[in-house]
């Protein structure tokens, strides 16, 4: 019996699959996720940009861990923004306000979902408006008292509706209270801002200069700056609904979430060579070899087994026809096939169903011949296609379709096989080891007494 | 010599009452729930086009997760945690003949082959704990997975780790290698080179060669590098024993009956390390190596260098070492196995949605030119003569590959390419694939390719593959989904081979 459709049908399915799929990559995006601004802002206004003429911030300005040319921090962590205000920090610091002046709740927040811009009142006392009740705010009577003098795009009969500011909380777990009691200066994580005019998500940290200090093991003390990912990043039960997104769920097993929706998070290439690139599959081992929690950051047990103990094949590693064409990948060795399968279980039993091998059973065995004709298999010269030049560049190949006794028959000691000598140049040195630790392979070939074990006991 | 069963389900019992016991109030625990299905039918040829097996397979995995058991004041990240996970999965291939999986029928009968009625096997149970004694203690208790520079493993019992303050980390393991065979249990993360199961029940005479399976204890040490960020080392060492009776009889007869070997002995004893070492701005090196102690030679050796060359430009040179070992118990360590050495040189591009990437690699073999053991005792019957060996002993394949991706909020197309050009055969091709989410939830992929290879060692192989996948499928919640895919190959060896795929996946947190 086979579930597999008649070919008018398959068509008919094909037809369909066809239609859809290639209506679903041709449709329309969405616009973008990001907030718009306000619309156009004055030109020449201070306070519109973060340095004058909207040049780029030099890179001594930005947070520690920014880049030439800067892209700004991660939009998974820091969603963007929509910022409707003109202000100027570096008029303002020219003056001698100080950070914790407008951003006095600075100093008590403890987490990263606390709303930090200053209240409308902390601008009443120097611009002459009254935010008080913002239901009816009375601008101040000199120019810079004007509400369209901060509020962009506000305009004489907008009276009391502003543009608003859309900040959304940033993806993380951070607490100023504890970062400013440790002593740590604003520009160690925001840059020069009182340098700058208006500030922007740019000043916002990146993660590589919160590792300048994040270097503690979780054995380290109450004080210390651990790097556990967990130390700043989410949570990650699983299912991306409101539950992970508090900042307090931790019971995640260690794990961090990574999918939010302005972007995922990944791994940049400055952090164990591990950026996700189109050829990560090749790469990846070599990163998970030298830390056994890096990956179990952000994928489960799984994630990893769907292909390291997969039951379905994913196209993505074994592309077209793989069930005609892993043969010549097997030999050649492009992908290496002990990574995701055990040959003497996985390969062989199917290859034993199939009745290409030597020792299925005879019900299954094929008329074909799998290998090439004897007088290159067997025959002299050894050469590419002789068996023995094949086992030597790579003899897993053989163990995925061949059982014990295939080659026994030949290379077992005279009495039990045909006594050719399979053992490699060296073989001397370390078979005595061998023979100490495991004698098994020994015994299948060689009797207990035979005279060629002697050096190796 | 008495065949011991493990005890693996009393280990996960076990686990299971520990959590129970320490979970406290229900309102603490973090629960989920996932569970993972797929159903597919395919039919296998034989590569001469002859044989057809038909393949109506359904795997499924239930997945339960139970995390911050203890609960914790939600102000200290770094407080004790404990979770527990488990994950148990069935496979089944309704496609077995019921004759290939009973040792009755010599006929047809293929050992390790199970019937529609399938199997089920536990593939993790664990209790894990994490930052006990302020920080510096970790451990996992039962069935559980290792990955370090000796690869995948799997083994029944526990790791305790101890996280000094000084950027290092110690870890200790022991317990019973999960092998194929025994209850609830998969071959695959044991140690390859032998055949081998349960043959409770057989006639002795059947299948010699498949060996029993028996319980393997096993323990390791690791010494890893923790806290700072800017480097990733790992020591580590293990050692597992077979145990029971294994024969030694390849080709019993009534003048030759069965022997076999029952003491405990190596069956793996490996010593790996790997490190990573960041150079921020600069790139970043890596580089490894495994050494069996058994086979008295290194089976891995690795080193990577990679180039931050420009801000989106990475570049990179790769060396591999590798060469085949096996469980001590395998006849094919002492065979003339050789390494291959690999040279690499990669690129990457990354510049906001796209993503390039592309790869060059020589592969170095090694075979014997001469005679291998002229002096041996052993008589070795290859002849000697001018022109028998090859007079190349370092043949090499070489091959590229490039691939490239662009992503966007609710899709991605990809590139897939590569060659491969050698004595045992030659592969070139390329895949385009694509999928896209609209609404959230209306799921669509499709990947189309064309492959050739051709077969050096039997040029009546050859062939050129054309074929696509289609697939749709509907999300109706953030990680619950259902796909149907559609795959149709045509190439000259099969003809038309089809291929469905229906998965479910259902997850649910609390």
């Amino acid at each position: 019996m086979t579930l597999l459709p008649s070919p008018r049908a398959a068509l008919s399915l094909l037809g369909a699959l066809a239609l859809a799929v290639a209506l679903a990559l041709a449709a329309p995006s969405p616009t973008s996720a990001a907030p718009a601004g306000p619309g156009p802002a004055p030109s020449g206004l201070p306070g519109l940009a973060p340095m004058p003429g909207d040049v780029a911030v030099p890179l001594s300005l930005l947070p520690p861990g920014a880049e030439t040319p800067d892209e700004g921090p991660s939009p998974a962590i820091f969603p963007p923004q929509r910022m409707t205000l003109r202000f100027s920090h570096v008029r303002h610091a020219g003056m001698g306000v100080l950070c914790t002046t407008c951003h006095a709740r600075v100093t008590a927040s403890d987490s990263a979902t606390d709303r930090l811009l200053p209240a409308a009142t902390t601008c009443d006392g120097c611009h002459g408006s009254d935010h008080a009740d913002l239901n009816a705010v009375l601008p101040g009577t000199a120019p810079r008292g004007a509400c369209a003098y901060c509020h962009l795009s506000h305009g004489p009969g907008d009276g009391n509706h502003v543009a608003a500011v859309d900040l959304p909380r940033p993806n993380l777990v951070f607490t100023h209270k504890r970062h400013l009691a440790r002593g740590v200066p604003c520009a160690r994580c925001h840059g020069e801002v009182g340098e700058l005019e208006l500030a922007t998500r740019d000043q916002l940290p990146r993660m590589v200069g919160c590792l300048s200090c994040h270097q503690q093991t979780d054995s380290a003390g109450p004080h210390a700056a651990r790097s556990a990912c967990t130390t700043c990043h989410l949570g990650e039960l699983g299912d991306g609904g409101e539950h992970s997104r508090r900042e307090s769920f931790r019971g995640s097993g260690g794990r961090i979430r990574t999918v939010f929706a302005s972007g995922t998070l990944k791994p940049p290439r400055w952090l164990g060579g591990a950026q996700h690139t189109p050829d990560w599959l090749e790469r990846h081992r070599e990163v998970a070899a030298a830390d056994s929690q890096l990956c179990a950051s952000c994928h489960t047990e799984g994630y990893c087994t769907d292909c390291h103990d997969g039951r379905v094949r994913p196209r993505s590693i074994h592309p077209g026809d793989y069930l005609s064409m892993h043969p010549i990948e097997a030999r050649m060795a492009t992908t290496r096939c002990s990574s995701c399968h055990q040959e003497q279980s996985f390969c062989l039993t199917c290859h034993m169903r199939v009745g290409v091998t030597m020792s299925g059973p005879p019900g299954t065995q094929e008329a074909g011949r799998f290998h090439p004709p004897k007088a290159v298999w067997s025959d002299a010269p050894r050469q590419a296609g002789h068996h023995a030049f094949e086992a030597q560049r790579n003899v897993s190949a053989c163990v995925s379709c061949h059982t014990e006794r295939d080659c026994v028959v030949c290379h077992g000691g005279l009495g039990i096989g045909g006594g050719m000598n399979p053992h490699h140049a060296g073989f001397a040195s370390t078979c005595r080891s061998q023979y100490r630790r495991n004698p098994r392979p020994c015994l299948v070939c060689h009797e207990p007494g035979e005279s060629n074990l002697a050096e190796c006991r | 010599m008495p065949v011991h069963r493990p005890r693996l389900p009393a280990a996960c019992a076990a686990a299971l009452g520990v959590a129970a016991t320490l979970s406290g109030p229900a309102r603490a625990i973090e629960p989920e729930l996932t569970t993972d299905s797929s159903a597919q039918a395919y039919d296998v040829r034989s590569p001469t086009g002859q044989t057809v097996l038909e393949r109506t397979r359904f795997t499924s995995a239930l997945g339960v997760n139970l995390y911050d058991i203890l609960g914790h004041d939600p102000r200290r990240r770094d407080a004790p945690e404990l979770s527990f996970r488990a994950r148990v999965r069935y496979d089944a291939d309704y496609g077995v003949g019921g004759s290939e999986s009973n040792p009755i029928n010599a006929v047809s009968f293929v050992p390790g082959t199970r019937d529609g009625a399938g199997m089920v096997d536990l593939m993790y149970a664990y209790l894990e704990g994490r930052r006990f004694a302020h920080g510096a203690l970790g451990f996992k208790l039962g069935r559980q997975y290792m990955v370090d520079s000796l690869g995948w493993w799997s083994f029944d019992g526990a790791e305790v780790k101890a996280t000094f303050p000084f950027y290092l980390a110690v870890e200790a393991y022991g317990g019973l290698e999960v092998r194929g065979g025994l209850p609830l249990s998969t071959p695959r993360f044991e140690a390859g080179g032998v055949w081998r199961g349960d043959r409770s029940g057989w006639d002795p005479l059947l299948y010699p060669q498949f060996q029993p399976a028996d319980v393997a204890p096993a323990f390791g040490a690791a010494l890893e590098a923790s806290g700072v960020t800017w480097l990733r080392s790992r020591l580590t060492y293990r050692r597992v024993y077979d145990t029971g009776s294994v024969g030694l009889t390849e080709f019993p007869n009534a003048n030759l009956p069965p022997t076999t070997y029952s003491a405990t002995r190596i069956s793996t004893d490996r010593l790996g390390y790997a490190v990573e070492a960041d150079l921020r701005r600069w790139g970043s090196v890596k580089a490894g190596l495994a050494y069996d102690l058994y086979d008295v030679r290194f089976s891995q050796i690795y080193a990577a260098l990679e180039l931050f060359a420009t801000k989106r430009l990475t570049l990179g040179l790769d060396y591999d070492y590798f060469a085949p070992t096996f469980d001590g118990d395998s006849i094919w360590n002492v065979f003339a196995g050789e390494p291959v050495n690999d040279v690499s040189a990669r690129a990457s591009y990354v510049h906001g949605h796209l993503a390039v990437s592309a790869g060059a690699t020589a592969r170095v073999y090694t075979v014997d030119t001469a005679p291998s053991n002229p002096a041996s005792a052993s008589p070795n019957l290859a002849p000697t003569n001018a022109g028998y060996y090859p007079t190349n002993g370092h043949p090499f394949d070489e091959g590229g590959d490039v691939s490239a991706r662009y992503r966007w909020g609710e899709g991605s197309v990809g590139l897939r390419g590569a060659v491969n050009v050698g004595d045992a055969g030659d592969r070139v091709g390329v895949d385009v694939s694509g999928q896209r989410v609209l609404e959230t939830r209306y799921l669509f992929k499709g990947r189309a390719g064309v492959w050739q290879w051709d077969d050096k060692l039997r040029p009546d192989r050859d062939a050129t593959n054309v074929g696509y996948m289609l697939g749709v499928g509907y999300r109706f919640a953030p990680r619950c989904q259902t796909m149907f895919e559609w795959q149709h190959d045509m190439n000259r060896l099969v003809g038309q081979r089809f291929r469905a795929l229906l998965t479910l996946g259902v997850a649910y947190g609390r």
